[in-house]
């Protein structure tokens, strides 16, 4: 249905914005809100829209067939959104609408272009901040947290933990290509990623368990993660597992810094883990008992649950029955992303420079909300 | 009655003549308080004669309660008894909440029949709650500006400004004014300074009452629209909101997740003395069909926050650091909600921040009227109580204890509060 427009007008060469967006994302140093917004830019490109009016509506049908086709669009949304907006209040002073156009074009070409030097910028806003001698915990695989580490290193003695990051270290390699697609973040085995490319430039890195952090983490000097998106309230939605890194960093006063480029801002004001829009009924349900024995229900809001539990998790009932429970039936019950509450973030290293979270939200509110 | 009897009635008698006496010179009929100006007449021991009930040795309470210990009355402490001497110093500190005049005791001016009876439905909580009383406001104040014309070697926006001033002093002389009516009247005394003095006084009349029409459809009609949708995506199936007395915005709100088909159940928490939660109950079980609710009072917060998956509430205003000045009981059922981790999102037009920053409640609130209090005839009155009855209206809630500010430009966290006016492009609120 969406993203139709894109695909009716498209060129010989049948341009589809979801493949111009796997295409940018193929490039390793691409993350996924800016292949966004090359994909949106060249849906720009190829989209025949007369009026500013037609050319957002094909814009914002692109974004939602993009949107449509991963199962967490969340970073992908905050670059969407931001080439959106940028595109609405772009001045009108040209001549004619194509030249706009290619003025659009040659913007959110250069925007990409400027947006990669980014993570040099943040990494040397956060060097600041890495002491010689640092003992560092980070979770998952992040461009923008190897990018600092390796810089740091270039300049102090550092020594890295990185956590085992599952589901997306391990279900990576049993789920296959579906993960794959999706999230350019998991790269085959993030955990062994990040730890191997760490050892291959010469810095001391160990591999913790996910269970194992607050055991390790009275020998860190503070943690670093990167993100998937910095949200309105301040707060971080980052791989799952980021925010008991978090509790547990608050629990033993250890700093919690989060890195994230400007292109990873988003309006977005999750209430709690629930409300994400990554969440869905499907993650930790229950299995429906084989049997229709079910303890009465006392409330409609246990009811309601439950008769969705009963429809989504239908398909895994099989294997449960029979006592075997399969790795990827966890993935699948897994979250992917977590919310991580603005007041455990100590810091966030932006190319926009180094935010408290209130700073964080007063910059989203002044960019939107004005 | 005994001799003894007789000659202490007698002597009080003397007493209160005398102070009667003292109290006539400084200004007109002496008022004891709130009750006065809250009842207006309908509660017969507080009408006019109240010095009477205070010395009539049965120990009315009758507004002595409330009575400001000003330095004036020093001589009224001395003469009464001991009881009395106490509760006039118990209320010292919280004598500075919303002093209690007469209605338009004071105010210089004619005042026009709208803002009369404007202003005795405010005395009497006929009208009640932020929003109500700005759209009342500036309802009135549509009237006043089309009554008005300018005198002779006067212009307009020079002038109606002086005659708006007693109006409003009138206003805040029934009871003080919300945040929500000073802003915008405000914006008002703004837009009337930029009247042009060459125009025509009825076009300008006009533009103005236009204008007035306009923040009202954008500040708050519109505004609450926006906001019932914002926190409506925040309800989901399956959820319980809690909420605590009456805000009309949370009752839209709800009433528009409901219309939309959205399964959840309402926990309406309500406390004394003025037990608005009722009449938000009535309109949400009024549904069809009703929206499952629960009703019960603040004492009961605890174990019922369990339960709760969201607490929803309105706001009189937010104050630029982010504190939520609200009715008071809403910070309780915030610190509670924040205890048992559950989110607590505010409901706040962005006409209703203030600029000003305040720490806590006692630095300004106001006191209910005592009609509102049911057990004042039987506990109160009886000859041995000492006790006093406070009743601030509206408390604050610490900004760490709110997770969100859902207004008509987006949710904010409370520490962007301060940021918004200036997104909105706007110098003054």
């Amino acid at each position: 249905m969406a993203g139709t427009h894109a695909e009716e007008h498209a060129t010989p060469a049948i341009f589809t914005v979801y493949k111009s967006y796997q295409r940018h994302l193929a490039n390793e140093q691409i993350s996924t809100p800016l292949a966004a917004i090359l994909a949106l830019t060249d849906l720009i490109e190829f989209s025949d829209a007369g009026t500013m009016f037609e050319l957002v509506k094909a814009l914002n049908e692109g974004a939602e067939t993009l949107k449509s086709k991963t199962a967490n669009p969340i970073s992908l949304n905050a670059g969407c959104e931001l080439f959106i907006a940028f595109v609405t209040l772009f001045p009108h002073e040209f001549a004619s609408f194509i030249d706009l156009k290619k003025e659009l074009i040659r913007q959110g070409r250069r925007y990409a272009t400027e947006a990669l030097t980014y993570r040099r910028k943040i990494a040397e806003l956060a060097l600041d901040f890495i002491k010689d001698g640092s003992v560092i915990l980070t979770h998952s695989y992040s461009r923008v947290v190897m990018q600092t580490l390796l810089l740091a290193h270039e300049r102090k003695r550092i020594s890295v933990f990185v956590t085992e990051a599952r589901p997306r270290g391990l279900g990576q390699v049993i789920l296959g290509c579906f993960l794959h697609v999706n999230s350019i973040e998991c790269l085959i085995c993030a955990r062994i990623k990040t730890a191997e490319a760490l050892r291959a430039a010469g810095i001391p890195a160990t591999v913790v368990l996910d269970s194992a952090v607050a055991y390790v983490m009275d020998k860190v000097d503070f943690v670093l993660v990167g993100s998937e998106a910095v949200v309105e309230s301040g707060g971080l939605i980052n791989a799952v597992g980021s925010n008991q890194i978090a509790i547990i960093a608050r629990a033993a006063n250890k700093p919690f810094y989060a890195l994230a480029e400007s292109y990873k801002f988003h309006r977005l004001f999750p209430l709690s883990q629930y409300d994400l829009p990554s969440h869905n009924a499907r993650l930790f349900s229950f299995p429906s008992p084989s049997q229709a024995s079910a303890p009465s229900e006392h409330t409609a809001r246990t009811e309601s649950i439950q008769s969705l539990s009963h429809e989504m998790s239908a398909p895994n009932t099989q294997p449960i029955n029979t006592g075997k429970i399969t790795q990827e039936q966890i993935s699948q019950e897994n979250p992917d992303v977590d919310y991580t509450r603005p007041d455990l973030i100590s810091l966030v290293f932006s190319d926009v420079g180094s935010l408290t979270p209130e700073g964080v939200s007063q910059y989203l509110v002044g960019m939107f909300a004005g | 009655m005994s001799k003894a009897e007789r000659r202490e009635v007698q002597e009080r008698q003397r007493a209160a003549k005398l102070l009667q006496k003292q109290q006539k010179p400084p200004g007109a009929p002496v008022t004891t308080g709130p009750p006065s100006k809250g009842t207006q007449g309908n509660d017969p021991p507080s009408t006019p004669k109240p010095n009477k009930a205070v010395f009539s040795g049965q120990h009315k309470r009758s507004g002595s309660i409330y009575e400001p210990t000003t330095p004036g009355r020093g001589t009224f402490a001395q003469n009464a008894d001991d009881a009395q001497s106490r509760k006039s110093r118990g209320l010292m500190i919280f004598s500075h909440f919303s002093l209690p005049k007469q209605l338009g005791q004071g105010v210089k001016g004619d005042i026009h029949p709208a803002i009369v009876r404007l202003a005795l439905l405010f005395s009497e909580f006929k009208i009640c709650g932020a929003n109500a009383r700005c759209i009342a406001t500036l309802t009135a104040f549509k009237t006043v500006i089309q009554d008005y014309t300018t005198p002779e070697h006067n212009t307009l926006s020079r002038h109606l400004m002086t005659h708006l001033s007693p109006q409003i002093s009138y206003l805040v002389s029934a009871r003080p004014m919300s945040v929500s009516m000073g802003n915008a009247i405000r914006q008002l005394k703004l837009e009337i300074s930029k009247a042009d003095i060459d125009r025509v006084e009825q076009e300008v009349k006009d533009e103005l009452c236009q204008q007035i029409d306009n923040y009202i459809r954008d500040r708050i009609i519109v505004a609450d629209e926006v906001i019932e949708e914002l926190a409506g995506q925040k309800i989901k199936d399956g959820d319980v909101i809690l909420t605590y007395a009456k805000s009309s915005v949370v009752e839209k709100v709800l009433l528009n997740a409901h219309q939309e088909g959205k399964k959840f159940s309402v926990i309406v928490i309500d406390s004394q003395p003025l037990l608005e939660g009722k009449a938000l109950l009535t309109s949400l079980t009024s549904t069809n069909p009703p929206i499952p609710c629960t009703y019960t009072f603040l004492s009961a917060i605890s174990s019922v926050m369990t339960e709760v998956t969201t607490v929803l509430v309105g706001a009189h205003s937010i104050c630029a650091n982010g504190a939520v000045y609200s009715r008071s009981g809403t910070a309780l059922v915030a610190m509670i909600a924040k205890n048992h981790n559950v989110p607590v999102v505010v409901c706040c037009e962005t006409y209703k921040f203030s600029d000003s920053v305040v720490l806590d409640a006692f630095g300004k609130n106001e006191l209910a009227p005592q009609k509102f209090d049911r057990r004042s005839d039987a506990a109160l009155a009886s000859p041995s109580s000492n006790l006093e009855i406070l009743n601030p209206l509206y408390d604050l809630t610490p900004p760490k204890c709110i997770t969100a500010v859902v207004t008509e430009v987006g949710l904010i966290p409370p520490s962007s509060v301060s940021s918004i006016p200036m997104a909105l492009g706007r110098i003054s609120i």
